[in-house]
């Protein structure tokens, strides 16, 4: 369910490589071709994989948390499948993620520890509290629209269980999306209760959504970079204008407000463009000080910790059956 | 720190005529805890009929690109034969498609089993080869497939197609200009 592509510093990108392998490394992407674990690859081309990969795993782990916590109060009980299947999704993207991070040598316990204690990243929206309902609606509407732009261009990334990771998780984010679609719908069209409700979900996951794709080009040195190896082909700024074109035509189609008073329609370029985005809030959120960044992680520790008696009986079931053959 | 244990690779047949392929891997305790983490991971949706798993410690992998560097001489062997499953990734287009199960050889090593998967399968259009022995497979068994699989069928919500909205929303459209 995640986007938000952090920036990075990627200095001069394999500034030791040798300069062979490294004309014929970056020679096989410009064919198509995808790198496989064990091909030769710049260290820095690693690196880079190793933190958006993990990030990304820990964006769906922790993406769990905000409609989990919906789950016993869903309004019926197909929403409530429907909702309880959509976080078990969560869960195995989270797990497809962290095997294509272990192919290029980071080991589970670490990634884990990461976000167990604070020092890994993940995207912020899930920082934001879900308040009503229609927020589980607004959610896979926007939040895993957002992300599905992001992995559809990931789908096509030069390193190959990435790319294969992602193309599980756009085709099971298909579903996310347009339950959330139906849900919104609905409640848009809906009595003026429901349509409050669906403009209130509105109003509050805009601006938290255009953040998820991150900071402005201007501001991210290392796109071009990481288009180069076939990693990033769109840009922030690019896929975050798509998400918008087609979001805000769908928006006003069922009738919801965009909050943003800036907003226009550019004849001359066929874009819609927006306001100002509150990169403050952006980096507060992502440094830890968002609305419920202290919460997500308490409850994910927690989450591990009570899994503990599980682990142990599962490892000494484990032994027990070695030790009886 | 908690050990998340071994990790197995997965390998998953969803049609009656299509091979295993790998889907990834979980990490487990045991190959039958392997076997049902695989379940939950891989199989939440239609259809499968078939998995595998084998620790990756038992997988021995080369690429095209390593496999070209190799330096055949130095393959040791060990004493006895045994049967090896030979994978490959055989496209770069189908981008959900790894190491595909190709067949199986005999041999007295992991490095062995390499060399003779490729005398046997031929290495042109071959862009992974992975080698696993045999005995290092747990499978999932034909009588475990309705309880392993079947409920994955009867889920039909998790599927996009389930939801009209493009329908819906081709509808309020042709409403609105009305």
């Amino acid at each position: 369910m995640c986007a938000n592509i952090l920036p990075t510093d990627i200095t001069l990108a394999s500034q030791n490589a040798d300069p062979a392998k490294l004309a014929a490394f970056e020679a096989r992407i410009t064919r198509g071709e995808k790198i496989e674990p064990g091909d030769w690859m710049p260290a820095e081309y690693r690196k880079q994989l190793v933190r958006m990969i993990s990030q990304h795993a820990h964006s769906e782990y922790v993406g769990m948390l905000p409609e989990g916590s919906w789950i016993t109060r869903a309004p019926n009980l197909r929403q409530k499948l429907v909702l309880i299947a959509k976080v078990q999704d969560e869960g195995g993207h989270g797990q497809y993620l962290y095997h294509a991070a272990e192919t290029l040598g980071a080991t589970r316990e670490e990634m884990i520890e990461a976000l167990l204690n604070g020092r890994a990243k993940y995207s912020s929206i899930f920082n934001y509290p879900p308040l009503t309902w229609a927020d589980m609606g607004m959610i896979g509407w926007l939040v895993d629209g957002a992300a599905i732009k992001n992995q559809t261009m990931l789908a096509h990334c030069s390193y190959g269980p990435y790319s294969r990771a992602m193309v599980r998780i756009c085709a099971e984010e298909s579903f996310h999306n347009k339950q959330g679609k139906e849900m919104i719908y609905r409640y848009a069209l809906g009595t003026p209760k429901q349509k409050a409700m669906a403009q209130d979900a509105l109003n509050r996951w805009w601006w938290p959504t255009l953040m998820m794709f991150g900071p402005h080009d201007s501001d991210s040195p290392n796109t071009p970079q990481l288009a180069r190896w076939g990693i990033k082909t769109k840009s922030n700024d690019e896929l975050r204008q798509e998400f918008v074109d087609e979001t805000i035509a769908e928006a006003h189609l069922v009738g919801l407000t965009i909050p943003d008073p800036d907003l226009r329609y550019d004849e001359a370029s066929g874009h819609w463009l927006i306001g100002k985005i509150d990169w403050d809030e952006f980096w507060r959120v992502v440094n830890g000080d968002g609305p419920c960044n202290k919460e997500r992680l308490a409850a994910r520790n927690k989450a591990h910790d009570d899994g503990q008696w599980v682990r142990e009986a599962l490892a000494a079931y484990a032994h027990k059956s070695k030790s009886a053959i | 720190m908690d050990t998340q244990w071994p990790r197995y690779e997965v390998f998953e047949k969803e049609r009656p005529d299509w091979p295993h392929r790998n889907a990834g891997s979980v990490h487990a305790p045991d190959a039958e805890m392997a076997l049902e983490n695989a379940r939950d991971v891989f199989v939440r949706r239609p259809h499968c009929l078939s998995l595998w798993v084998a620790p990756a410690s038992e997988i021995f992998s080369m690429t095209a690109e390593q496999l070209a560097g190799f330096d055949w001489r130095s393959v040791p062997a060990g004493p006895d034969s045994e049967p090896y499953l030979v994978f490959q990734k055989q496209t770069q287009r189908a981008a959900e498609t790894f190491v595909v199960h190709v067949g199986e050889v005999e041999a007295r090593s992991h490095a062995e089993a390499m060399s003779h998967a490729v005398e046997k399968f031929g290495s042109g259009g071959v862009f992974v080869w992975w080698v696993c022995p045999a005995r290092a497979v747990t499978r999932s068994e034909e009588s475990d497939v309705s309880a392993m699989f079947a409920p994955s069928e009867s889920k039909p919500y998790r599927q996009p197609h389930f939801y009209k909205v493009i329908a819906q929303l081709r509808e309020i459209k042709s409403k609105a200009s009305e």
